[in-house]
């Protein structure tokens, strides 16, 4: 009995293990790639430079490379999309958290959650498709008629789709943030004759700031690995511009270009989307392990 | 709000110099009111309002993204067919010629066409995988050779789009057809000889290049094999994960590095497990590429941090009391976790594992990096296959410049949609029918 009771406990251990060699495969197979693209292509140039052109070669006689990858268009691209969709997700995100957590009757907010909660589960592709067909047209035709020139596929419209995409997101972790600050609190503001919005402004908000902080940093981490709307919506070319007017291009559509199709698999130009992606894998980690020490600090603070 | 308080204090002196009631109501009965409590009452109707519009945008955008596709989707259930009267000529069917039979019967409809340019315009009315119909129903029917019969043969995706827009919304949009094309098809409707039909082969069929051919019926096979192979690696795995984590693992920092591992899987951007999934199981393990089966193995990953975590926590809403019963009864730990815990936890974990499934089901961007993005339009046979799942057919079709090809992607959509629903559906039933509450 006792031997079967071992044998049960090491093979649950053993899938523990197994979990976690995903992890550690994830890094090490990125890492791997990572490694011998900068044993080609110089690490000041990758971060540092400003072309970005995998397919051809800037000048002969480049060292070992096929084309020039200085990566600081495809990081900026990144950059100005995700903050355009911050812009969109983090005051829509807030708001509708703050509504329905302090004024929304039940009733309003048994049929107002589950849309929001529709919008988290509608699959990215069909972002995509939204973007394409309906957002793009309705920009462009919206900047006619104020005289500006939208490009079709403008950062505008990636960046305010992924904000769509993102607002519930923002939403349902800044409204947990909101119903962890103590009721007491609030009470205490009310009863010394602050309005509501008053409460919110100067008592709740403040006291939950680590929390919404944090809300907004894992949205961010979200929007800098979203793919396919930007693969859909965004452009290829790699412009280095920060109007959002304009078309650019983000890590995550490099890394599909680069590596979707038939490609020989040992180039430097493969090798670039493995750069790209630790790229995007360190920085979303580095996001959410913030994110995450700044909500359980703030947790501790009031549990 | 410190500035309140000032204001109101410094009233009610004045009040008590005056030698009346401090009591500050008394002053709203004769003065208008103060134009402070008006401002603030004017921010909190604001405020209000702001948070109001916030949830009004969101279901606008839900909204309008549900009508888009609806309305540009629902047209492709529609086909559209022409009736020709084929003349079944035996030298020809011989010759397989089929082609030629059903130009020839579009000839007989429209004797004056005589000019190679004209004959072009005229015969891209037909599907151009017509001639195939008409060999199945040749092969199905032999009698019918030698005789002369109307059949209905499918039209191509560009008389379809315009015939069914006239029908809706008698417009004269007219896409890809031309003037000529156009009196034709007047003229063919006029006749009685076009109709439109549910089209059963968006649901039966395989991707296709031409529009009107094309069908989902391939990728949801090829979604449903790759969800089965995610679920039967992630499930066993992440629920042993999940047992181990929770019920026997010691405290110290190897459970935590653990832990904190497990939850950073769960933010990672799912586009570098199609990185993983490319450089070792393609690459290092030899995985057949384009397979339902590496398809499975990506998804699998991404959708292991979800069932751990959801196990973890179905798992922690177990009272104690049952542990403890069953350890007093004699149990061992195993049996206590295995004949117990485990049997009150299977509904939330069941509903965490078909949320992932879910998640796993509308993923695209790890699988276009394992090549499953190639044009597949028969059903794959086994899990080493190539095969294609639902929304990479969206995205292939949303990249397809062809017109034909708009609405088959919101039609594509609209089933993507429909599954995910009825995959939450599920989960809700079964956290209503089974959850115990404690």
């Amino acid at each position: 009995m006792a031997r079967f009771e071992r044998l049960i406990r090491s093979s649950l251990l053993a899938c523990t293990m197994l979990s976690v060699m995903v992890t550690v495969l994830v890094i090490l197979s990125v890492l791997s790639e990572t490694v011998n693209f900068f044993s080609n292509v110089s690490m000041l140039d990758f971060f540092f430079g400003t072309e970005w052109s995998p397919q051809t070669a800037s000048h002969v006689g480049q060292t070992g490379s096929s084309g020039t990858f200085g990566a600081v268009p495809v990081f900026l691209g990144t950059f100005l999309v995700t903050l355009i969709a911050m812009a969109v997700a983090a005051p829509l995100g807030l708001y509708s958290a703050i509504y329905l957590s302090v004024y929304a009757s039940p009733k309003f907010r048994s049929w107002a959650k589950p849309i929001l909660e529709i919008l988290a589960g509608v699959p990215s592709v069909v972002y995509g498709y939204f973007a394409v067909i309906t957002v793009a047209p309705f920009l462009r035709a919206g900047g006619e008629m104020i005289g500006l020139s939208i490009v079709s596929e403008s950062a505008l419209t990636a960046g305010v789709v992924m904000g769509i995409m993102i607002t519930p997101y923002v939403m349902s972790i800044s409204e947990d943030v909101i119903s962890a600050v103590p009721k007491d609190l609030s009470f205490g503001s009310l009863a010394i004759g602050a309005t509501e919005s008053e409460t919110v402004k100067k008592v709740i908000l403040p006291t939950a700031l680590p929390g919404i902080v944090s809300a907004l940093l894992l949205g961010v981490s979200r929007g800098v690995g979203e793919t396919m709307v930007v693969v859909m919506a965004a452009g290829m070319a790699a412009n280095l511009t920060i109007n959002p007017l304009e078309s650019v291009t983000t890590a995550t559509v490099q890394i599909m270009m680069l590596l979707v199709g038939d490609h020989e698999f040992d180039s430097d130009k493969t090798r670039a989307a493995f750069a790209l992606g630790f790229s995007l894998f360190v920085m979303t980690l580095i996001l959410n392990i913030v994110a995450l020490i700044i909500v359980k600090r703030y947790r501790e603070r009031y549990d | 709000m410190i500035k309140l308080f000032e204001r109101r204090r410094r009233i009610t002196m004045q009040r008590i110099k005056k030698k009346k009631s401090p009591f500050i109501y008394k002053s709203y009965s004769k003065k208008p009111k103060h134009t402070w409590l008006r401002k603030r009452k004017a921010a909190e109707r604001r405020f209000r309002f702001v948070g109001f519009i916030a949830i009004v945008i969101s279901s606008l955008f839900l909204i309008s993204l549900a009508w888009n596709i609806f309305s540009s989707g629902r047209s492709a259930f529609i086909e559209t067919q022409i009736e020709l009267p084929i003349t079944f000529q035996a030298d020809l069917i011989e010759k397989k010629a089929y082609r030629t039979i059903i130009q020839n019967a579009l000839l007989d409809v429209f004797p004056d066409v005589n000019t190679r340019k004209e004959k072009r315009l005229l015969f891209v009315l037909v599907s151009r995988n017509a001639p195939y119909e008409l060999k199945k129903i040749i092969e199905k029917n032999p009698e019918l050779i030698g005789t002369k019969k109307d059949i209905w043969v499918l039209a191509s995706s560009a008389v379809s789009i315009f015939y069914k827009q006239r029908l809706l919304e008698e417009s004269k949009r007219i896409g890809n057809i031309n003037v000529v094309q156009s009196a034709w098809i007047t003229l063919l409707s006029q006749s009685k000889r076009m109709r439109t039909a549910f089209n059963f082969a968006f649901f039966t069929n395989g991707d296709s290049r031409e529009a009107e051919q094309a069908g989902v019926l391939v990728s949801v096979i090829g979604s449903f094999m790759t969800i089965l192979i995610c679920v039967l690696m992630a499930f066993p795995l992440g629920v042993a994960t999940a047992i181990y984590l929770e019920e026997f693992a010691p405290k110290n920092w190897f459970t935590d590095f653990i832990e904190i591992n497990i939850n950073n899987l769960a933010a990672v951007p799912s586009i570098i497990f199609g990185l993983l999934g490319l450089s070792i199981y393609l690459n290092f393990f030899g995985v057949p590429r384009s397979s339902s089966l590496v398809g499975g193995m990506v998804l699998a990953l991404l959708i292991l941090p979800v069932i751990v975590i959801s196990t973890r926590n179905a798992l922690q809403t177990v009272p104690s009391s049952i542990r403890f019963a069953a350890a007093a009864l004699g149990a061992t730990p195993t049996q206590v976790v295995f004949h117990h815990i485990l049997i009150y936890a299977l509904p939330g974990i069941m509903t965490g594992v078909i949320l992932g499934v879910a998640r796993a089901f509308g993923e695209t961007a790890p699988l276009l990096m394992i090549g499953m993005v190639a044009f597949i339009a028969d059903v794959p046979k086994s899990f080493s296959d190539p095969a294609t799942t639902l929304p990479v057919q969206v995205y292939l079709w949303a990249n397809n410049p062809e017109l034909g090809f708009v609405e088959k992607t919101a039609a594509a959509i609209m089933v993507l949609l429909g599954v995910m629903v009825l995959i939450n559906l599920l989960a809700v039933y079964i956290r209503r029918r089974y959850e115990i509450k404690w």
